[in-house]
Protein backbone atom coordinates (compact mmCIF):
# COMPACT_ATOMS: atom_id res chain seq x y z
CA UNK A 1 0.00 0.00 0.00
CA UNK A 2 2.85 2.18 0.96
CA UNK A 3 4.16 2.33 -2.41
CA UNK A 4 1.40 2.12 -4.43
CA UNK A 5 0.46 5.54 -2.80
CA UNK A 6 4.03 6.99 -2.86
CA UNK A 7 3.97 5.76 -6.92
CA UNK A 8 0.86 8.04 -7.34
CA UNK A 9 2.29 10.50 -5.10
CA UNK A 10 5.42 11.02 -7.61
CA UNK A 11 3.52 10.06 -10.90
CA UNK A 12 0.90 13.05 -10.05
CA UNK A 13 3.62 15.38 -9.59
CA UNK A 14 5.77 14.14 -12.61
CA UNK A 15 2.50 14.83 -14.66
CA UNK A 16 1.44 17.82 -13.03
CA UNK A 17 5.16 19.15 -14.02
CA UNK A 18 5.03 17.93 -17.32
CA UNK A 19 1.46 19.62 -17.68
CA UNK A 20 2.34 23.20 -16.32
CA UNK A 21 6.31 22.85 -18.61
CA UNK A 22 4.32 22.29 -21.88
CA UNK A 23 1.84 25.15 -21.04
CA UNK A 24 5.01 27.34 -20.49
CA UNK A 25 7.67 25.70 -23.36
CA UNK A 26 3.93 26.06 -25.87
CA UNK A 27 4.18 29.14 -28.40
CA UNK A 28 1.06 31.24 -27.22
CA UNK A 29 0.90 30.45 -23.92
CA UNK A 30 0.03 33.60 -22.71
CA UNK A 31 -2.72 34.84 -25.68
CA UNK A 32 -2.94 38.39 -25.27
CA UNK A 33 -6.34 39.71 -25.70
CA UNK A 34 -9.91 38.73 -25.87
CA UNK A 35 -10.67 37.96 -29.70
CA UNK A 36 -12.94 39.27 -31.35
CA UNK A 37 -16.54 38.29 -31.00
CA UNK A 38 -18.70 40.13 -33.12
CA UNK A 39 -19.21 39.99 -36.78
CA UNK A 40 -20.24 37.30 -39.04
CA UNK A 41 -16.89 36.88 -40.33
CA UNK A 42 -16.21 33.56 -38.13
CA UNK A 43 -17.97 30.72 -39.00
CA UNK A 44 -19.42 28.62 -36.75
CA UNK A 45 -17.83 25.82 -35.57
CA UNK A 46 -17.90 22.96 -33.06
CA UNK A 47 -20.46 20.22 -32.85
CA UNK A 48 -23.82 22.25 -32.06
CA UNK A 49 -23.57 24.37 -34.92
CA UNK A 50 -23.28 21.78 -37.53
CA UNK A 51 -27.08 22.26 -37.52
CA UNK A 52 -27.35 25.61 -38.78
CA UNK A 53 -26.19 26.41 -42.41
CA UNK A 54 -24.68 29.52 -42.41
CA UNK A 55 -24.68 32.26 -39.89
CA UNK A 56 -28.14 32.80 -38.40
CA UNK A 57 -30.13 35.93 -36.72
CA UNK A 58 -32.00 35.14 -33.43
CA UNK A 59 -34.29 38.06 -31.22
CA UNK A 60 -33.95 37.45 -27.42
CA UNK A 61 -37.56 36.08 -28.00
CA UNK A 62 -36.39 33.36 -29.76
CA UNK A 63 -33.83 33.03 -27.14
CA UNK A 64 -35.76 33.14 -24.61
CA UNK A 65 -37.40 29.59 -25.56
CA UNK A 66 -34.30 27.67 -24.77
CA UNK A 67 -34.11 28.75 -21.16
CA UNK A 68 -33.93 25.34 -19.90
CA UNK A 69 -30.11 23.39 -18.73
CA UNK A 70 -31.45 21.17 -21.05
CA UNK A 71 -32.10 23.86 -24.12
CA UNK A 72 -29.96 26.50 -23.11
CA UNK A 73 -29.01 29.11 -25.26
CA UNK A 74 -27.68 32.52 -23.97
CA UNK A 75 -26.91 36.03 -26.12
CA UNK A 76 -23.29 37.07 -25.44
CA UNK A 77 -21.58 39.98 -26.78
CA UNK A 78 -24.35 39.94 -30.02
CA UNK A 79 -24.06 36.43 -30.90
CA UNK A 80 -25.98 33.24 -29.93
CA UNK A 81 -24.16 30.17 -28.52
CA UNK A 82 -26.37 26.99 -27.51
CA UNK A 83 -24.46 25.86 -24.61
CA UNK A 84 -26.39 22.91 -24.04
CA UNK A 85 -23.66 20.33 -24.44
CA UNK A 86 -21.12 22.70 -22.56
CA UNK A 87 -23.04 22.82 -19.32
CA UNK A 88 -21.98 19.79 -18.09
CA UNK A 89 -18.21 20.34 -18.53
CA UNK A 90 -18.67 24.20 -16.78
CA UNK A 91 -16.98 23.82 -13.75
CA UNK A 92 -19.90 25.01 -11.36
CA UNK A 93 -22.92 23.67 -10.44
CA UNK A 94 -25.30 24.02 -13.19
CA UNK A 95 -27.72 25.69 -11.31
CA UNK A 96 -25.75 29.05 -11.48
CA UNK A 97 -25.58 28.64 -15.33
CA UNK A 98 -29.76 28.04 -15.31
CA UNK A 99 -30.86 31.85 -14.66
CA UNK A 100 -29.02 32.75 -17.71
CA UNK A 101 -30.53 30.41 -19.98
CA UNK A 102 -32.69 32.21 -22.37
CA UNK A 103 -31.52 35.43 -22.24
CA UNK A 104 -28.53 38.12 -22.50
CA UNK A 105 -25.91 36.10 -20.71
CA UNK A 106 -22.84 39.26 -21.51
CA UNK A 107 -22.81 40.35 -17.58
CA UNK A 108 -22.49 36.87 -16.69
CA UNK A 109 -19.99 36.20 -18.81
CA UNK A 110 -17.86 39.44 -17.78
CA UNK A 111 -18.51 39.21 -14.19
CA UNK A 112 -18.85 35.44 -12.84
CA UNK A 113 -20.91 37.59 -10.37
CA UNK A 114 -18.29 38.61 -8.80
CA UNK A 115 -16.84 41.32 -10.69
CA UNK A 116 -14.12 38.94 -12.82
CA UNK A 117 -13.93 38.58 -16.30
CA UNK A 118 -14.08 34.64 -17.75
CA UNK A 119 -10.06 33.85 -19.69
CA UNK A 120 -9.40 34.60 -22.87
CA UNK A 121 -9.72 30.66 -23.39
CA UNK A 122 -12.98 30.39 -21.82
CA UNK A 123 -13.85 32.96 -24.39
CA UNK A 124 -12.28 31.33 -27.12
CA UNK A 125 -13.89 28.20 -26.02
CA UNK A 126 -17.01 29.66 -26.69
CA UNK A 127 -16.98 30.22 -30.02
CA UNK A 128 -17.15 27.07 -30.48
CA UNK A 129 -20.91 26.82 -29.31
CA UNK A 130 -21.90 29.82 -31.94
CA UNK A 131 -25.11 29.30 -33.67
CA UNK A 132 -25.97 32.92 -34.79
CA UNK A 133 -26.08 36.72 -33.79
CA UNK A 134 -28.06 38.44 -31.65
CA UNK A 135 -30.59 40.95 -33.67
CA UNK A 136 -33.39 43.22 -32.47
CA UNK A 137 -37.02 43.04 -33.00
CA UNK A 138 -39.21 40.22 -34.29
CA UNK A 139 -38.09 37.05 -35.35
CA UNK A 140 -35.22 36.85 -38.41
CA UNK A 141 -34.11 33.52 -37.92
CA UNK B 1 -18.03 -10.10 8.32
CA UNK B 2 -21.28 -9.19 9.18
CA UNK B 3 -21.86 -10.54 12.73
CA UNK B 4 -18.36 -10.21 13.81
CA UNK B 5 -17.38 -6.32 12.44
CA UNK B 6 -20.88 -4.92 11.44
CA UNK B 7 -19.37 -1.46 11.48
CA UNK B 8 -16.35 -2.47 8.99
CA UNK B 9 -19.68 -3.66 6.60
CA UNK B 10 -21.48 -0.84 6.99
CA UNK B 11 -18.82 1.95 6.17
CA UNK B 12 -17.34 -0.41 3.09
CA UNK B 13 -20.96 -0.65 2.40
CA UNK B 14 -21.87 3.13 2.35
CA UNK B 15 -18.58 3.73 -0.30
CA UNK B 16 -20.11 0.93 -2.33
CA UNK B 17 -23.12 2.91 -2.16
CA UNK B 18 -22.32 6.01 -3.35
CA UNK B 19 -19.94 4.96 -6.07
CA UNK B 20 -22.94 3.37 -7.48
CA UNK B 21 -25.00 6.04 -7.14
CA UNK B 22 -22.25 8.43 -9.21
CA UNK B 23 -21.80 6.11 -11.61
CA UNK B 24 -25.40 5.78 -11.80
CA UNK B 25 -25.75 9.80 -12.60
CA UNK B 26 -23.62 9.61 -15.77
CA UNK B 27 -25.42 11.83 -17.99
CA UNK B 28 -25.99 12.13 -22.18
CA UNK B 29 -23.66 14.67 -22.76
CA UNK B 30 -21.05 12.77 -20.57
CA UNK B 31 -21.12 9.77 -22.80
CA UNK B 32 -20.62 11.59 -26.31
CA UNK B 33 -16.85 11.45 -26.58
CA UNK B 34 -13.42 10.69 -24.76
CA UNK B 35 -13.52 14.53 -23.40
CA UNK B 36 -16.86 14.32 -21.51
CA UNK B 37 -16.14 10.72 -20.08
CA UNK B 38 -12.71 11.89 -18.71
CA UNK B 39 -14.48 14.83 -16.87
CA UNK B 40 -17.18 12.67 -15.65
CA UNK B 41 -14.04 10.26 -13.81
CA UNK B 42 -12.95 13.10 -12.78
CA UNK B 43 -15.92 14.08 -10.86
CA UNK B 44 -16.67 10.94 -9.83
CA UNK B 45 -13.19 10.01 -8.27
CA UNK B 46 -13.44 13.13 -6.32
CA UNK B 47 -16.74 12.18 -4.57
CA UNK B 48 -15.81 8.62 -3.77
CA UNK B 49 -12.69 10.27 -2.62
CA UNK B 50 -13.62 12.63 -0.39
CA UNK B 51 -16.37 10.77 0.75
CA UNK B 52 -13.52 8.35 1.56
CA UNK B 53 -11.69 10.95 2.87
CA UNK B 54 -14.51 11.74 5.26
CA UNK B 55 -15.39 8.50 6.90
CA UNK B 56 -11.63 7.90 8.11
CA UNK B 57 -12.13 11.63 9.11
CA UNK B 58 -15.24 10.11 11.23
CA UNK B 59 -13.09 6.95 12.20
CA UNK B 60 -10.71 9.08 13.61
CA UNK B 61 -12.74 10.22 16.95
CA UNK B 62 -12.05 6.80 18.96
CA UNK B 63 -14.62 6.75 20.83
CA UNK B 64 -14.47 4.16 23.47
CA UNK B 65 -16.67 0.92 22.67
CA UNK B 66 -17.42 1.72 19.24
CA UNK B 67 -14.15 0.18 17.77
CA UNK B 68 -15.86 -3.41 18.96
CA UNK B 69 -17.86 -2.97 15.76
CA UNK B 70 -15.01 -2.85 13.55
CA UNK B 71 -13.55 -5.89 15.52
CA UNK B 72 -11.27 -3.32 17.81
CA UNK B 73 -8.94 -0.59 17.88
CA UNK B 74 -6.14 -2.09 16.01
CA UNK B 75 -8.39 -3.26 12.87
CA UNK B 76 -10.67 -0.24 13.01
CA UNK B 77 -7.19 1.72 12.21
CA UNK B 78 -6.23 -0.40 9.61
CA UNK B 79 -9.78 0.53 8.18
CA UNK B 80 -8.81 4.24 8.68
CA UNK B 81 -5.28 4.11 6.88
CA UNK B 82 -6.94 2.23 4.06
CA UNK B 83 -9.63 4.97 3.81
CA UNK B 84 -7.21 7.16 3.77
CA UNK B 85 -5.35 5.56 0.87
CA UNK B 86 -8.25 4.92 -1.23
CA UNK B 87 -8.78 8.60 -0.85
CA UNK B 88 -5.62 10.14 -0.98
CA UNK B 89 -5.52 7.83 -4.97
CA UNK B 90 -8.40 8.68 -6.12
CA UNK B 91 -8.44 12.85 -5.04
CA UNK B 92 -5.04 12.87 -7.12
CA UNK B 93 -6.27 11.14 -10.16
CA UNK B 94 -9.26 14.12 -9.92
CA UNK B 95 -7.57 17.21 -11.16
CA UNK B 96 -5.56 14.99 -13.51
CA UNK B 97 -8.38 13.65 -15.75
CA UNK B 98 -10.28 17.16 -14.80
CA UNK B 99 -7.07 18.38 -16.80
CA UNK B 100 -6.96 15.58 -19.84
CA UNK B 101 -10.97 16.22 -19.91
CA UNK B 102 -9.96 19.75 -20.91
CA UNK B 103 -6.85 19.07 -23.01
CA UNK B 104 -8.78 18.77 -26.17
CA UNK B 105 -8.96 22.15 -26.36
CA UNK B 106 -5.10 22.33 -26.05
CA UNK B 107 -2.92 22.31 -23.54
CA UNK B 108 -3.57 25.13 -22.44
CA UNK B 109 -6.96 24.41 -21.80
CA UNK B 110 -5.67 21.70 -19.85
CA UNK B 111 -3.54 24.09 -17.45
CA UNK B 112 -6.56 27.01 -17.33
CA UNK B 113 -8.65 24.28 -16.25
CA UNK B 114 -6.66 23.10 -12.42
CA UNK B 115 -4.79 26.22 -12.39
CA UNK B 116 -7.45 28.97 -12.90
CA UNK B 117 -7.22 32.71 -12.00
CA UNK B 118 -6.62 33.24 -8.33
CA UNK B 119 -10.40 34.70 -8.26
CA UNK B 120 -11.43 31.68 -8.67
CA UNK B 121 -10.59 30.16 -5.10
CA UNK B 122 -12.70 27.28 -4.59
CA UNK B 123 -10.47 25.61 -7.34
CA UNK B 124 -7.81 26.81 -4.98
CA UNK B 125 -9.13 25.83 -2.18
CA UNK B 126 -9.69 22.47 -3.46
CA UNK B 127 -5.71 22.35 -4.09
CA UNK B 128 -5.17 23.40 -0.62
CA UNK B 129 -7.15 20.59 0.93
CA UNK B 130 -5.14 17.98 -1.75
CA UNK B 131 -1.26 19.51 -0.67
CA UNK B 132 -2.80 19.85 3.07
CA UNK B 133 -3.61 15.90 2.27
CA UNK B 134 -0.28 14.82 0.95
CA UNK B 135 1.43 16.43 4.00
CA UNK B 136 -0.37 14.73 6.74
CA UNK B 137 -0.35 11.60 4.99
CA UNK B 138 2.72 11.27 4.01
CA UNK B 139 3.96 10.47 7.20
CA UNK B 140 1.43 8.25 7.27
CA UNK B 141 2.81 6.09 4.13
CA UNK B 142 6.45 6.77 5.29
CA UNK B 143 7.04 8.62 1.89
CA UNK B 144 10.60 10.31 3.53
CA UNK B 145 11.33 7.16 6.00
CA UNK B 146 9.83 5.96 9.17
CA UNK B 147 8.23 8.82 10.72
CA UNK B 148 8.49 10.15 14.25
CA UNK B 149 5.66 9.27 16.13
CA UNK B 150 4.65 12.79 17.86
CA UNK B 151 5.16 14.49 14.12
CA UNK B 152 2.99 12.12 12.37
CA UNK B 153 0.50 12.96 15.20
CA UNK B 154 1.04 16.31 15.05
CA UNK B 155 0.70 16.76 10.97
CA UNK B 156 -2.79 14.65 11.77
CA UNK B 157 -4.24 17.24 12.91
CA UNK B 158 -3.95 18.86 9.30
CA UNK B 159 -6.51 16.64 8.72
CA UNK B 160 -8.98 19.16 10.30
CA UNK B 161 -8.18 22.17 7.49
CA UNK B 162 -7.80 20.00 4.58
CA UNK B 163 -11.69 18.46 5.16
CA UNK B 164 -12.85 21.88 5.59
CA UNK B 165 -11.27 23.23 2.34
CA UNK B 166 -12.23 20.02 0.57
CA UNK B 167 -15.68 20.37 1.62
CA UNK B 168 -16.21 24.19 0.65
CA UNK B 169 -14.42 23.24 -2.91
CA UNK B 170 -16.59 20.47 -2.99
CA UNK B 171 -20.26 22.92 -2.08
CA UNK B 172 -19.02 25.29 -5.05
CA UNK B 173 -18.35 23.05 -7.46
CA UNK B 174 -20.85 19.94 -7.09
CA UNK B 175 -23.04 19.08 -9.67
CA UNK B 176 -22.54 15.45 -10.81
CA UNK B 177 -25.14 14.42 -8.41
CA UNK B 178 -28.75 15.38 -7.82
CA UNK B 179 -28.97 18.66 -5.81
CA UNK B 180 -30.83 17.24 -2.86
CA UNK B 181 -28.40 14.34 -2.64
CA UNK B 182 -25.26 16.09 -2.91
CA UNK B 183 -26.26 18.61 -0.53
CA UNK B 184 -27.56 15.89 2.15
CA UNK B 185 -24.09 13.68 1.41
CA UNK B 186 -22.08 16.58 2.27
CA UNK B 187 -23.99 17.88 4.92
CA UNK B 188 -24.55 14.25 6.78
CA UNK B 189 -20.45 13.06 6.59
CA UNK B 190 -19.21 16.29 6.46
CA UNK B 191 -20.87 16.96 10.23
CA UNK B 192 -19.70 13.49 11.02
CA UNK B 193 -16.07 13.94 10.34
CA UNK B 194 -16.16 17.44 12.08
CA UNK B 195 -17.91 16.00 14.76
CA UNK B 196 -15.14 13.24 14.82
CA UNK B 197 -12.49 15.61 14.69
CA UNK B 198 -14.01 17.79 17.22
CA UNK B 199 -14.37 15.43 19.84
CA UNK B 200 -10.75 13.79 19.00
CA UNK B 201 -9.13 16.93 19.50
CA UNK B 202 -10.67 18.57 21.65
CA UNK B 203 -13.24 17.04 24.12
CA UNK B 204 -11.50 13.82 24.47
CA UNK B 205 -9.16 15.30 26.55
CA UNK B 206 -11.90 16.84 29.10
CA UNK B 207 -14.35 14.13 29.10
CA UNK B 208 -12.52 11.16 27.69
CA UNK B 209 -9.68 10.95 29.89
CA UNK B 210 -9.64 9.24 33.14
CA UNK B 211 -7.26 10.40 36.03
CA UNK B 212 -4.81 7.95 37.74
CA UNK B 213 -1.78 8.74 39.70
CA UNK B 214 1.36 5.96 39.98
CA UNK B 215 1.20 4.36 42.80
CA UNK B 216 4.26 2.01 42.10
CA UNK B 217 6.74 1.29 39.54
CA UNK B 218 7.38 -2.47 39.35
CA UNK B 219 11.17 -3.40 37.56
CA UNK B 220 9.79 -6.34 36.19
CA UNK B 221 13.41 -6.46 33.71
CA UNK B 222 15.70 -4.13 33.14
CA UNK B 223 13.36 -3.10 30.13
CA UNK B 224 10.12 -4.01 31.48
CA UNK B 225 8.16 -2.03 34.17
CA UNK B 226 4.96 -2.69 35.47
CA UNK B 227 2.92 0.72 36.34
CA UNK B 228 0.46 0.75 39.57
CA UNK B 229 -2.18 3.15 38.84
CA UNK B 230 -4.34 4.56 41.25
CA UNK B 231 -7.23 6.25 40.52
CA UNK B 232 -8.12 9.70 41.53
CA UNK B 233 -11.56 10.60 41.87
CA UNK B 234 -14.50 8.32 41.22
CA UNK B 235 -15.07 8.31 37.89
CA UNK B 236 -12.40 4.81 37.13
CA UNK B 237 -12.01 3.73 34.02
CA UNK B 238 -14.56 0.08 33.19
CA UNK B 239 -13.06 -2.44 30.65
CA UNK B 240 -12.65 -5.83 29.86
CA UNK B 241 -9.29 -8.04 30.57
CA UNK B 242 -7.28 -7.84 27.96
CA UNK B 243 -8.06 -4.43 26.86
CA UNK B 244 -5.62 -1.29 26.15
CA UNK B 245 -5.73 2.28 26.86
CA UNK B 246 -3.95 5.39 25.74
CA UNK B 247 -1.65 6.67 28.30
CA UNK B 248 -0.48 10.30 28.93
CA UNK B 249 1.72 10.56 31.40
CA UNK B 250 2.73 14.20 33.24
CA UNK B 251 6.04 14.04 34.57
CA UNK B 252 8.71 16.58 33.64
CA UNK B 253 11.39 14.88 34.71
CA UNK B 254 10.65 12.18 31.29
CA UNK B 255 13.26 12.36 28.81
CA UNK B 256 10.44 12.04 26.15
CA UNK B 257 6.63 11.75 26.27
CA UNK B 258 5.55 14.05 28.61
CA UNK B 259 2.22 14.49 28.29
CA UNK B 260 2.14 12.69 25.23
CA UNK B 261 -0.32 10.08 24.63
CA UNK B 262 0.78 6.49 23.77
CA UNK B 263 -1.53 3.19 23.78
CA UNK B 264 -0.42 0.38 26.12
CA UNK B 265 -2.06 -2.77 27.39
CA UNK B 266 -3.96 -3.45 30.43
CA UNK B 267 -1.80 -6.45 32.39
CA UNK B 268 -5.03 -5.83 35.40
CA UNK B 269 -7.85 -8.05 36.06
CA UNK B 270 -11.06 -5.47 36.03
CA UNK B 271 -11.68 -6.73 39.40
CA UNK B 272 -8.97 -5.40 41.24
CA UNK B 273 -8.97 -1.69 42.44
CA UNK B 274 -5.68 -0.20 40.69
CA UNK B 275 -5.19 -0.30 37.25
CA UNK B 276 -1.58 -2.28 36.22
CA UNK B 277 0.15 -1.23 32.90
CA UNK B 278 3.04 -3.69 31.80
CA UNK B 279 5.25 -1.44 29.45
CA UNK B 280 8.01 -2.16 27.72
CA UNK B 281 11.22 -0.58 26.59
CA UNK B 282 10.53 -0.24 22.13
CA UNK B 283 10.84 3.66 21.66
CA UNK B 284 12.00 6.77 23.00
CA UNK B 285 8.56 7.53 25.33
CA UNK B 286 8.32 4.17 26.54
CA UNK B 287 12.12 3.95 27.31
CA UNK B 288 11.47 7.52 29.50
CA UNK B 289 8.69 5.90 31.17
CA UNK B 290 10.45 3.19 32.65
CA UNK B 291 11.70 6.04 34.80
CA UNK B 292 8.64 7.73 35.83
CA UNK B 293 8.53 8.62 39.71
CA UNK B 294 6.17 7.76 41.53
CA UNK B 295 3.40 10.13 42.78
CA UNK B 296 3.13 11.29 39.10
CA UNK B 297 -0.28 12.22 37.28
CA UNK B 298 -1.43 10.18 34.03
CA UNK B 299 -4.38 10.20 32.53
CA UNK B 300 -5.63 7.29 30.80
CA UNK B 301 -8.18 7.17 27.69
CA UNK B 302 -10.01 3.67 26.76
CA UNK B 303 -10.59 1.17 26.39
CA UNK B 304 -9.78 -0.30 23.37
CA UNK B 305 -10.14 -3.03 22.01
CA UNK B 306 -11.86 -6.59 21.29
CA UNK B 307 -9.29 -9.43 21.45
CA UNK B 308 -11.95 -11.69 23.98
CA UNK B 309 -15.11 -10.86 22.19
CA UNK B 310 -17.60 -11.87 25.15
CA UNK B 311 -19.48 -14.67 23.15
CA UNK B 312 -16.07 -16.38 22.70
CA UNK B 313 -16.10 -20.06 23.10
CA UNK B 314 -14.99 -21.31 26.76
CA UNK B 315 -12.29 -23.75 25.05
CA UNK B 316 -8.94 -21.41 24.26
CA UNK B 317 -5.38 -21.55 22.94
CA UNK B 318 -3.52 -18.60 23.97
CA UNK B 319 -0.61 -17.83 21.78
CA UNK B 320 1.90 -15.16 23.08
CA UNK B 321 5.08 -13.94 21.83
CA UNK B 322 7.44 -12.05 23.38
CA UNK B 323 5.61 -8.61 25.01
CA UNK B 324 2.22 -9.99 23.55
CA UNK B 325 2.00 -11.76 26.75
CA UNK B 326 0.52 -8.82 28.20
CA UNK B 327 -3.48 -8.79 27.05
CA UNK B 328 -2.73 -12.64 28.23
CA UNK B 329 -1.49 -11.48 31.33
CA UNK B 330 -4.45 -9.11 32.03
CA UNK B 331 -7.10 -12.36 31.37
CA UNK B 332 -5.43 -14.77 33.01
CA UNK B 333 -5.27 -12.58 36.33
CA UNK B 334 -8.47 -12.12 36.07
CA UNK B 335 -9.35 -15.77 35.63
CA UNK B 336 -7.22 -16.79 38.55
CA UNK B 337 -9.88 -13.73 40.48
CA UNK B 338 -12.79 -15.44 39.23
CA UNK B 339 -11.96 -18.75 40.76
CA UNK B 340 -13.91 -20.62 38.14
CA UNK B 341 -12.60 -23.54 36.56
CA UNK B 342 -11.08 -22.92 32.44
CA UNK B 343 -10.13 -24.85 29.49
CA UNK B 344 -7.19 -22.57 28.55
CA UNK B 345 -3.94 -23.84 27.09
CA UNK B 346 -1.34 -20.55 26.68
CA UNK B 347 2.25 -21.21 24.83
CA UNK B 348 4.27 -18.63 25.52
CA UNK B 349 6.44 -18.06 23.06
CA UNK B 350 10.01 -16.02 23.70
CA UNK B 351 13.68 -16.31 22.32
CA UNK B 352 14.94 -17.51 25.90
CA UNK B 353 14.17 -18.47 29.91
CA UNK B 354 15.67 -15.03 30.23
CA UNK B 355 12.79 -12.77 28.24
CA UNK B 356 10.13 -15.27 30.17
CA UNK B 357 8.57 -12.61 31.36
CA UNK B 358 6.08 -12.92 34.08
CA UNK B 359 6.37 -16.79 33.10
CA UNK B 360 6.80 -17.38 37.00
CA UNK B 361 2.99 -15.74 37.56
CA UNK B 362 1.50 -17.59 34.65
CA UNK B 363 2.58 -20.85 36.29
CA UNK B 364 1.55 -19.98 39.80
CA UNK B 365 -1.94 -19.19 38.30
CA UNK B 366 -1.52 -22.64 36.62
CA UNK B 367 -1.26 -24.61 39.37
CA UNK B 368 -4.28 -22.45 41.52
CA UNK B 369 -6.76 -22.10 38.94
CA UNK B 370 -7.90 -25.15 37.57
CA UNK B 371 -7.79 -26.04 33.90
CA UNK B 372 -5.18 -23.22 32.98
CA UNK B 373 -2.00 -24.55 31.16
CA UNK B 374 0.92 -23.03 30.26
CA UNK B 375 4.10 -24.10 27.83
CA UNK B 376 6.66 -21.84 27.25
CA UNK B 377 8.20 -22.13 23.74
CA UNK B 378 12.17 -21.06 23.55
CA UNK B 379 13.06 -20.38 20.49
CA UNK B 380 16.78 -20.41 21.02
CA UNK B 381 16.62 -24.16 21.79
CA UNK B 382 13.29 -25.37 19.37
CA UNK B 383 13.48 -23.06 16.64
CA UNK B 384 10.16 -21.58 15.23
CA UNK B 385 6.94 -22.70 16.53
CA UNK B 386 5.82 -25.89 14.34
CA UNK B 387 2.55 -28.26 14.15
CA UNK B 388 4.62 -30.30 15.83
CA UNK B 389 5.34 -28.46 18.80
CA UNK B 390 1.52 -27.51 19.40
CA UNK B 391 0.58 -30.97 18.88
CA UNK B 392 2.88 -32.66 21.47
CA UNK B 393 1.15 -29.78 23.92
CA UNK B 394 -2.34 -29.26 23.07
CA UNK B 395 -3.58 -32.21 20.99
CA UNK B 396 -6.99 -30.42 20.62
CA UNK B 397 -5.85 -27.18 18.72
CA UNK B 398 -9.07 -27.80 16.24
CA UNK B 399 -11.38 -27.82 19.05
CA UNK B 400 -10.55 -24.20 20.51
CA UNK B 401 -10.72 -20.92 19.40
CA UNK B 402 -6.87 -19.51 19.32
CA UNK B 403 -6.07 -16.02 20.29
CA UNK B 404 -2.91 -14.62 18.90
CA UNK B 405 -0.81 -11.88 20.26
CA UNK B 406 2.74 -11.11 19.59
CA UNK B 407 5.33 -9.55 16.63
CA UNK B 408 3.99 -9.21 12.98
CA UNK B 409 5.62 -12.81 12.26
CA UNK B 410 4.77 -14.81 14.88
CA UNK B 411 1.14 -13.53 14.48
CA UNK B 412 1.50 -14.94 10.42
CA UNK B 413 2.79 -18.14 11.90
CA UNK B 414 0.66 -18.88 14.33
CA UNK B 415 -2.21 -18.24 12.32
CA UNK B 416 -1.35 -20.00 9.61
CA UNK B 417 -0.55 -23.42 12.51
CA UNK B 418 -3.67 -22.79 14.11
CA UNK B 419 -5.72 -22.74 10.40
CA UNK B 420 -3.71 -26.19 9.34
CA UNK B 421 -4.73 -27.05 12.20
CA UNK B 422 -8.28 -27.55 11.42
CA UNK B 423 -9.01 -24.29 12.99
CA UNK B 424 -12.05 -22.14 11.77
CA UNK B 425 -11.27 -18.33 10.40
CA UNK B 426 -13.99 -17.00 12.80
CA UNK B 427 -12.10 -18.80 16.15
CA UNK B 428 -9.00 -17.36 15.29
CA UNK B 429 -7.95 -13.88 17.16
CA UNK B 430 -5.05 -11.98 16.61
CA UNK B 431 -4.19 -8.47 18.13
CA UNK B 432 -0.69 -6.79 17.21
CA UNK B 433 0.91 -4.09 18.11
CA UNK B 434 1.70 -1.82 14.71
CA UNK B 435 -0.73 0.87 14.92
CA UNK B 436 0.16 1.58 11.09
Amino acid sequence: MRKLVYTTFVAFWAATGMLLALHLLSPNHNPAVVPEVVGSAIEPAGETAGAVPGPAHFTLQEIARHDRLEDCWMAIEGSVFNLTDYIPRHPTRPELLESWCGTDATAGMRTKGNDSDHSPRAWRMLERYRIGDLVAGESAG
Amino acid sequence: MIRRHPGQFALWLAVVVVSIVVLASIRGPDLLGVSGMLDFLGRASAIVGLVMLLLAAALSARLPGFDRWFGGLTSLWRTHHLLGAGSLLLLMTHPLLLALAAADDGVGSAMARIFPALSDWPVWSGWAALVLMMIFLAPSFHFFGRPDYQRWKWLHRLAGPAVLLGLIHTYQYGRTLAPAIESALWTLLGLLALAALVWHFALSRRFGRRRYAVERVIMVANNLVELVLEPIGRRQLQYRAGQFVYLTPFDEMLSAGHAEEHPYTLSSSPLEDRLRIAIKDLGDASRAIQTIRPGSKVTVEGPYGNFFPDDAPPRQLWIAGGIGITPFLGRARHLALLVQPVDVHLIYCVQDEARARFLDEFQQIAVRLEGFQVTPHFFYRQGPLDHAFIDAHCADTAERAVFICGPGPLNQLARKLALGAGVGRADIHTEDFELV
